[in-house]
């Protein structure tokens, strides 16, 4: 079975409309390999060649891949979300119920995107914490690593402002909560605290600065900085790997 | 009469030509090889399907969360009516454990400011990048700064009776001393005398960051009160 | 086994591509699981079940055409109703379905109101948008209030409904019992057009309170002013006994004592003079508004004022002889209408008050006199206790909003309620616990205990439970508006006559005042003026099936003359004139009207004009109507009863032109002997 399969694949891949598509053609060799990163524009930030090491589990756990990978899933949940919303006071929640009681599929929707939002978060974190402790941050990345830092308060950023949108009282006071925090803020605090609000109060204004900045604003800023973040690994030499033992072992000390 | 160079480097911004790199030498320094490279391979499809793998067992793990349990969903807003206790997003619930201990100024304003200014700065500070043991060099001089510098944080820590915060700077604290022991002749001892400052510091802000943050979700209650989490 | 599993392990997971494939399927599958689940709502089964049920029967073809799968939805913008109720009760609207008892498939019963125009929660409550058993009944998770039990389901009507419709006793009850048991005169309660409930009851006010009782009774009534009076609607407030003591201590000394003197309290009454008491107490029909209780413990009497069964034990015999005398000195707003009686008929009435005592009651109240601290202590408890929220207090302010507003109580969120263990985690079950026994929910409550049978407690809960944010927010186009009464004060001498003797609170004009005696808004035009002046001076009944009639008030010449003219000139009709002829009244009229009324019209059924032979006692006694009533008004009387008094129990006979003349002649004859029929002379 599988033989025949694989020729059928390969049939697929010879013919004029596959080609015109993806211009890689049908060989296993490195050029041909070469050019289905080279000439994807998806793939093309990343680099034809890979260090060993760099793709082992060990070293990154695919924590930056798996980010990634969540943003993906919540762009993607976002948008049939988008449909189904209207960032109006109590309208909001209504479509909550809505998207709970009547939609097909709409409870799972709701889900799927709050769930990936807590694992981005997380994974967000735990990718920096990572980061740091295989000293990736060194020479020549310290721009990345800041990059990165940027990424990480966009995604609580990004968050935080998707918190808000169901308008329940989870939402409103999480959201009272935090933006005091702001007020604490010396000269500036309360300004800004008005400014994100649209208001001295959580209410239907910032109800509808939150979705602007959740669905248009922050996501945006964030592929263009997850974009930059990627040409830069590539950049500077690719995924650390960390030194070998043997180069480690020069600086013990006493040893 | 010095003897002349045998070739001059420029710079040329001439497109046509191939630019050819130079290694210059300056005394005192040998050419070496840090470390050699690793073997390489393609990314796709090596790099590619291991990667989409991953994703895979990511997407399936959040499918079956998103099957199995619902998103939570209280009644509809209500600015009359505070629920206690009204908590952050987990991520900020750290934070807000903090404005328990600390005026709002100092828990929400200078800490977080701290931490993501210290964040930036990371990788420009020799000491980091350096990577060296933080009792190499200095060893007297050093554990005197850092003795003192624990003493005024335990200090600081109890007067504000801050225990969460307590713990793990007495547990990172006491590592580092164990570290700075002269002469460490056991794997364990050798691995901990080779761990630079930076290390320390993000270790004990991760530990704290996440007993904090755990304390926030799970252990408190009705006016920010301790209640274990079958409590709740 | 272990070689196949080796293999199938390569063949799946060998390397990452197969990897790779091997999830992307079991990533497809997992997916496929979430329009399954959606397949298996709660509410699908019940549509199959409806389906069935109604395919064994014989309009099954029509219910099926009717009938839709899906979520079903009643939606109303306007009233911001969404409800998905109909999803599972799929019979609510088929009217041949009333019979079924399935829930949730069976019809709903009939109502005053289309399903469609305002769905389902606006009156059961509970969460209308959610289409699952659990959240649409009990809304554990969503800020709308679970489903109301049944017995309050009137309180929905009063969201909408302000006037007192037939429909909704309990609610009416209830709305009646906040005004008359001084409930808003702690809470306040806007009803959902503005209106604030006004009380009704009317507490004393205490400035006097030692001319008037000593500071024994004080304890005895604060202690329990239920044992005093049964039908007292001061609440208990369960004081301890030192704090009676220190407020008694404070109310009585504090009001100042009268200047001059008391007259020295009568002797005790003999026997006879007691009897004469009794029956001046009879004729004065003191028990159309008191209460006395009587030896098999039923109340007797009027419900208008105060209970009298222990008034002996309560007022001192020199403040009811003043009391008696003229209620308006001491209270200007008193119910108690002005008599006047003599000095003899005084005595006589105080006697017999006195007489009404209870050796048992009072008898364990022993108190010294008090000291300052006792003295300001109890200033301390009856500021602290909310008393001057009813209560005129001298050196104390009127308490306003004591307790709290109540205005949307119906929407207490049920995190602001408190509940004792094993209770219903519900609103209405807190409000009704709130009014059964308000200090069991928690220590330190105010609230005082109030004497209430189930019945007003769930009158009261109901009319409550009305108090929702909704009815606030409702279109007011739907409010079905209340009827407030409007201050009504007869001008001049007559007026001020009329205020003293409390007219309105039995007889009313235009629909103000009470409902005890006939409506006097056309009087004017009903009657003659010499019968009115002469029925002022000496009242009798005209109804020979009731004792009760109006008091005999002594009015004098001049009195009754002020009342009768300013009556006979003011309360007319404006329909007709009442000196309007309408019949010559010869012989032969009056004779085809005597066949009329006796044979076609069978009056005599409810009226008598003869004694002798006729047996109506349900209509006021004819005899004399001649020289009572004006011809013009018995025409048209007799031509339309219901356009003169509304409620009246007289027919509408649709009587011809001539009928009614010839009957009206036959009326106008008979001009009888008043003395004759008067159960008095």
């Amino acid at each position: 079975m599988m033989p025949a399969m694989e020729g059928y694949w390969n049939q697929l891949r010879r013919t004029r409309v596959w080609k015109s598509v993806f211009r890689s053609g049908t060989g296993t060799s490195n050029l041909h390999r070469s050019q289905v990163v080279q000439q994807s524009i998806f793939l093309h930030l990343l680099a034809v060649k890979v260090r060993k090491r760099a793709i082992s589990f060990r070293v990154t756990w695919y924590l930056g891949t798996l980010s990634t990978a969540t943003f993906a899933i919540l762009v993607i949940t976002g948008i049939p979300l988008m449909l189904y919303y209207h960032p109006s006071a109590p309208q909001a929640y209504a479509d909550m119920k809505d998207l709970q009681f009547v939609v097909t599929a709409g409870v799972f929707l709701r889900n799927l995107h709050r769930w990936s939002a807590h694992a981005m978060v997380l994974l967000v974190f735990a990718h920096m914490f990572k980061v740091f402790y295989r000293g990736a941050y060194r020479t020549p990345r310290e721009f990345n690593w800041v990059v990165g830092v940027i990424l990480l308060t966009l995604t609580l950023f990004l968050s935080y402002t998707g918190y808000l949108l169901p308008w329940d009282q989870l939402a409103f006071w999480a959201i009272t909560v935090g933006s005091n925090l702001l007020s604490a803020v010396p000269l500036v605090g309360e300004k800004v605290r008005f400014l994100m609000l649209g208001g001295h109060t959580v209410n239907a204004n910032a109800l509808l600065r939150f979705y602007v900045l959740h669905c248009v604003i922050l996501p945006a800023v964030a592929v263009m900085f997850l974009a930059i973040h990627f040409w830069r690994i590539r950049k500077d030499g690719g995924i650390h790997t960390g030194e070998l033992k043997a180069a480690v072992k020069e600086d013990i000390p006493h040893a | 009469m010095p003897e002349p160079p045998r070739f001059i480097a420029t710079l040329d911004s001439n497109s046509r030509r191939t630019p050819v790199r130079i290694a210059f030498l300056t005394r005192r320094t040998s050419p070496q090889v840090k470390v050699a490279d690793d073997d390489v391979v393609m990314t796709w499809p090596n790099g590619m399907f291991r990667a989409l793998v991953a994703i895979e067992l990511l997407v399936i793990a959040l499918i079956w969360l998103s099957v199995l349990w619902d998103a939570p969903l209280e009644a509809l807003a209500d600015p009359m009516q505070t629920p206690n206790p009204a908590k952050a997003p987990w991520y900020f619930l750290g934070l807000q454990e903090l404005l328990h201990y600390f005026p709002p100024i100092v828990a929400g304003v200078l800490i977080p400011g701290l931490v993501v200014m210290a964040l930036v700065v990371v990788p420009y500070f020799n000491i980091n990048v350096e990577a060296e043991g933080v009792w190499t060099k200095n060893r007297q001089m050093r554990l005197r700064v850092f003795v003192v510098t624990l003493f005024a944080m335990i200090a600081l820590l109890l007067a504000f009776k801050v225990y969460a915060v307590l713990a793990p700077t007495l547990l990172i604290g006491a590592a580092m001393l164990a570290a700075a022991r002269p002469h460490p002749n056991r794997r364990f001892a050798i691995w901990l005398a080779s761990k630079p400052l930076s290390y320390w510091i993000v270790t004990w802000f991760l530990i704290t960051a996440s007993v904090l943050t755990i304390i926030g979700t799970f252990f408190r209650g009705p006016g920010w009160a301790w209640v274990w989490p079958w409590e709740l | 086994m272990r070689k196949f599993l080796i293999k199938l392990r390569q063949t799946l997971f060998g390397d990452s591509a197969r990897a790779f494939g091997t999830l992307g399927i079991v990533m497809l599958l997992s997916m496929a699981v979430v329009p399954l689940r959606d397949q298996l709502r709660e509410w699908s089964p019940y549509q199959n079940q409806y389906l069935k049920m109604i395919g064994g029967r014989a309009d099954a073809v029509s219910l099926r055409r009717r009938f839709e799968s899906g979520i079903h939805q009643i939606y109303n913008p306007k009233l911001g109703v969404v409800d998905r109720c109909t999803t599972c009760h799929t019979g609510m609207q088929e009217a041949s379905l009333r019979n079924v008892s399935l829930q949730p498939l069976n019809a709903h019963p009939p109502i005053p109101h289309r399903l469609q125009d305002f769905g389902c929660v606006i009156c059961h409550r509970g969460q209308g948008a959610a289409t699952s058993v659990e959240e649409a009944h009990h809304s554990s998770r969503a800020s709308e209030q679970p489903m109301l039990p049944a017995r309050y389901v009137e309180s929905s009507c009063g969201q909408c409904h302000l006037d007192r419709s037939p429909g909704t006793p309990s609610l009416n009850t209830g709305r009646n019992l906040l005004a008359s048991y001084g409930c808003v005169r702690c809470h306040v309660v806007t009803l959902p057009d503005g209106a604030k409930i006004t009380p009704t009851d009317d507490p004393p006010e205490l400035t006097h309170i030692a001319e008037k009782t000593t500071r024994e009774w004080v304890y005895g009534w604060l202690k329990s002013p239920q044992s005093y009076s049964a039908t007292a609607t001061m609440p208990n407030y369960q004081f301890k006994d030192d704090e009676l003591r220190d407020i008694s201590a404070f109310l009585v000394p504090q009001s100042p004592t009268p200047a001059s003197a008391p007259p020295l309290a009568p002797a005790p009454p003999d026997a006879a003079t007691l009897q004469a008491g009794a029956s001046l107490y009879g004729e004065s029909f003191c028990a159309s508004c008191h209460a006395v209780q009587n030896a098999a413990g039923l109340m007797v009497g009027g419900n208008v004022g105060p209970e009298l069964t222990r008034i002996g034990m309560k007022a001192k015999p020199a403040w009811l002889a003043k009391w008696i005398g003229n209620p308006k000195v001491y209270d200007p707003g008193t119910e108690m209408p002005h008599y006047r009686f003599d000095e003899k008929q005084i005595a006589l009435i105080t006697g017999f008050l006195g007489s009404k005592t209870d050796s048992d009651w009072m008898s364990g109240i022993h108190l010294d006199a008090p000291t300052n601290q006792q003295i300001a202590r109890g200033k301390q408890l009856v500021s602290a206790s909310g008393c001057t929220s009813c209560h005129v207090i001298d050196g104390l302010p009127k308490s306003e909003n004591f307790a709290p507003e109540l205005t949307v109580v119906g929407s207490l969120p049920l995190v602001k309620a408190l509940f004792k263990p094993g209770m219903d985690h519900s609103l209405p079950a807190y409000i009704e616990a709130k009014i059964r026994e308000p200090r069991s929910l928690g220590p330190g409550l105010k609230m005082p205990q109030f004497s209430l049978s189930p019945a007003q407690v769930q009158a009261l809960t109901t009319a409550l439970l009305a108090q929702t944010d909704r009815a606030r927010t409702l279109p007011p186009s739907m409010r079905v508006a209340g009827v407030y009464p409007t201050p009504y004060e007869p001008a001049g001498e007559a007026g001020r006559l009329m205020r003293d003797l409390n007219c309105f609170t039995c007889h009313a004009i235009n629909g103000h005042g009470g409902d005890m005696a006939p409506d006097l808004t056309w009087e004017g035009t009903s009657v003659q003026r010499v019968w009115l002046f002469k029925f002022m001076k000496n009242p009798n009944t005209l109804r020979p099936a009731l004792i009760r009639r109006m008091p005999k008030f002594n009015l004098d010449d001049h009195e009754a003359n002020v009342i009768t003219d300013y009556l006979m000139t003011v309360y007319q009709t404006p329909a007709f004139d009442r000196d309007e002829t309408v019949t010559h009244a010869d012989k032969a009229e009056a004779e085809n009207g005597r066949q009329l009324f006796y044979s076609k019209y069978a009056c005599q059924s409810c009226h008598i004009v003869d004694p002798k032979q006729d047996k109506g006692y349900i209509g006021p006694t004819l005899t004399a109507v001649g020289s009572r009533m004006n011809a013009a008004w018995i025409f048209h009387w007799l031509k339309g009863p219901a356009a003169l008094r509304a409620r009246t129990l007289e027919p509408n006979w649709s009587m011809s032109d001539t009928d009614a003349r010839e009957l009206t002649a036959f009326l106008v004859a008979q001009k009888g002997q008043s003395a004759k029929m008067g159960n008095k002379p």
